[in-house]
């Protein structure tokens, strides 16, 4: 009895048996290959439910749907602003990761106070001469301010065509932290230059911490790394930036959009 | 040699350590999915709490959707995918050339570096916190906040700290104390009202942050910081509660037809 498998399903034997260009040989082989090693075949057939779920039709417009003459509510760029607001936040990522490789979290090299310090000198060597690394800060900052924008004029529309009611309450609690941590994003972001007013910004962050009760020391030793700035300060606000938040963040805006995904977009009038 | 089934030293058998897994442990019956009722009844405690919860609110779906009269509703909610998706990736492509146009055309301002020996004359973030740093100048308004004989409950910087608290609570409470199927701001005036007297809000606190630019005195300031919002917010209540009646004919046709008021 030979070793060889006769098995029905002999898929090369099968393929040898039909008439094929070499184009369809090579893929059907790959694909036989890959299938047997990952199962695509399961995740095809997934896909091809999604796609058949989907129920492709080209989009209707709010007014369209509706019937409706009064044509202002149904702006749509109003409609598009949660989408702006991640998109802005991709640019900003991506930028941000390209700016990363020339920055140093670092407040040494002041000889005396007011002096340049090597983060400062960083974002110099950024702007005089990385190639293209003018444009690119200035990329990652105004995506920023996009993204503040987007999420507060998101946060309006929202509320004043009331799709925060019910059953939506919890997208609307999950957006405000949401708005929150956009907002702690850029303020993290606006300190890491260490210019005068970043300095100063993260001063009034420190007295802010300081003047809470119970809990404010333990915020400033946190956040600050101590009452007064420095080193400690610079690389907590450049942890929280570019490692902390791109994490919450990323998942809680996950979270959020896939909390519309399953409950529809709320019923526009 | 040893049988399967002969007890060994601690009293267990070969059959039991079998290394193939044997027979499985529990097979689902007939191959089917059990019901909410049939896992109700094999759980106890919060699990048993927990189907019988699913048990009645799979029950209460089926009932209305039987009591309902509707026979067909348009649109329940809008489809995620693909209709938004595709509308709001058109639309944002063009915001983004619109950004990295003015990033081009506008670069990064970028200024002194830190010197925590000299404060500047003017420190401020950026323009969006611009309405956080004026909640932190209201300490003009703390003597008035004073009880016990003219004590200051708590500092000026706490009193700051405070006002972002009530505003994110504010902000946070709004879902639950708006409730209804109301959706326009015509069909709410008084929530838009207090829309409107918020996001005044919001640009007269910008103000009151950058109040040295201002050329007037900051007790005028402070209370434009508060008047302008109220007064935007009465004006906003009166213009849709003259315009709803306008509506109403329109939105008794086409809107209430959708979504009929509980």
């Amino acid at each position: 009895m030979s070793l060889k498998k006769q098995d029905e399903m002999d898929h090369n034997a099968w393929l040898k048996k039909q008439d094929l260009t070499v184009i369809e040989t090579a893929f059907l082989t790959t694909l036989i290959w890959l299938d047997k090693r990952l199962r695509i075949v399961d995740y095809l057939e997934l896909l091809e439910t999604m796609y058949y779920r989907a129920n492709l039709q080209m989009p209707k417009s709010h007014t369209e749907q509706y019937d409706l003459d009064n044509k202002f509510w149904y702006w749509y760029p109003l409609y598009s602003l949660g989408s702006l607001s991640i998109v802005a936040y991709l640019v900003a990522a991506v930028s941000g990761a390209l700016l990363g490789f020339y920055y140093a979290p670092s407040t040494a090299g002041a000889a005396a106070q007011g002096d340049p310090t090597a983060a400062y000198d960083s974002l110099v060597f950024i702007m005089k001469d990385v190639q293209f690394g003018y444009m690119l800060r200035s990329i990652h900052r105004w995506s920023a301010q996009f993204m503040v924008a987007a999420v507060f004029l998101h946060m309006l529309r929202v509320y004043f065509t009331g799709s925060y009611k019910e059953p939506r309450e919890v997208n609307w609690i999950l957006g405000i932290v949401l708005i929150g941590l956009t907002l702690l994003f850029g303020f993290s972001g606006y300190v890491l230059p260490w210019k005068q007013l970043s300095f100063w910004a993260a001063q009034i962050g420190v007295e802010m911490a300081l003047a809470t009760p119970l809990v404010g020391e333990w915020a400033a030793q946190l956040l600050f790394g101590g009452f007064t700035l420095g080193q400690a300060t610079l690389v907590r606000m450049y942890i929280l930036h570019v490692f902390v938040l791109p994490f919450v963040v990323t998942g809680l805006i996950a979270l959020h959009v896939g909390i519309v995904w399953v409950q529809g977009i709320a019923e526009p009038h | 040699m040893t049988n399967d089934d002969t007890p060994m030293t601690d009293g267990g058998t070969d059959a039991e350590a079998r290394t193939d897994g044997g027979p499985p442990a529990t097979v689902p019956p007939d191959d089917e999915t059990p019901t909410w009722s049939e896992r109700k009844e094999h759980s106890r405690g919060l699990a048993q709490l927990t189907y019988q919860y699913f048990e009645r609110s799979r029950r209460e779906d089926e009932d209305l959707r039987a009591e309902s009269t509707y026979v067909e509703r348009d649109v329940l909610g809008f489809p995620t995918w693909p209709h938004e998706t595709l509308r709001n990736l058109a639309i944002t492509s063009f915001f983004v050339g619109i950004m990295i146009l003015i990033a081009a055309l506008m670069p990064a301002h970028f200024g002194e570096p830190a010197n925590p020996g000299s404060t500047p004359a003017i420190i401020l973030p950026d323009w969006y916190l611009y309405w956080s740093f004026g909640l932190l100048k209201l300490n003009p308004l703390n003597p008035e906040l004073a009880v016990l004989g003219g004590n200051i409950v708590m500092s000026n910087e706490f009193l700051g700290i405070v006002a972002h608290g009530i505003v994110f609570g504010f902000i946070g409470l709004v879902p639950f104390l708006n409730k209804g199927s109301a959706r326009r701001p015509v069909e709410q005036p008084f929530w838009a009202a207090v829309g409107v007297t918020g996001v005044i809000l919001a640009f007269t606190l910008a103000a009151l942050a950058i109040q040295n630019f201002f050329p007037i005195s900051l007790d005028l300031l402070l209370t434009l910081t508060f008047m302008l919002p109220v007064l935007g917010g009465i004006l906003t209540y009166a213009v849709l509660k003259t315009m709803r009646e306008g509506y109403m004919y329109d939105l008794n046709r086409r809107y209430y037809m959708l979504r009929p008021p509980k």
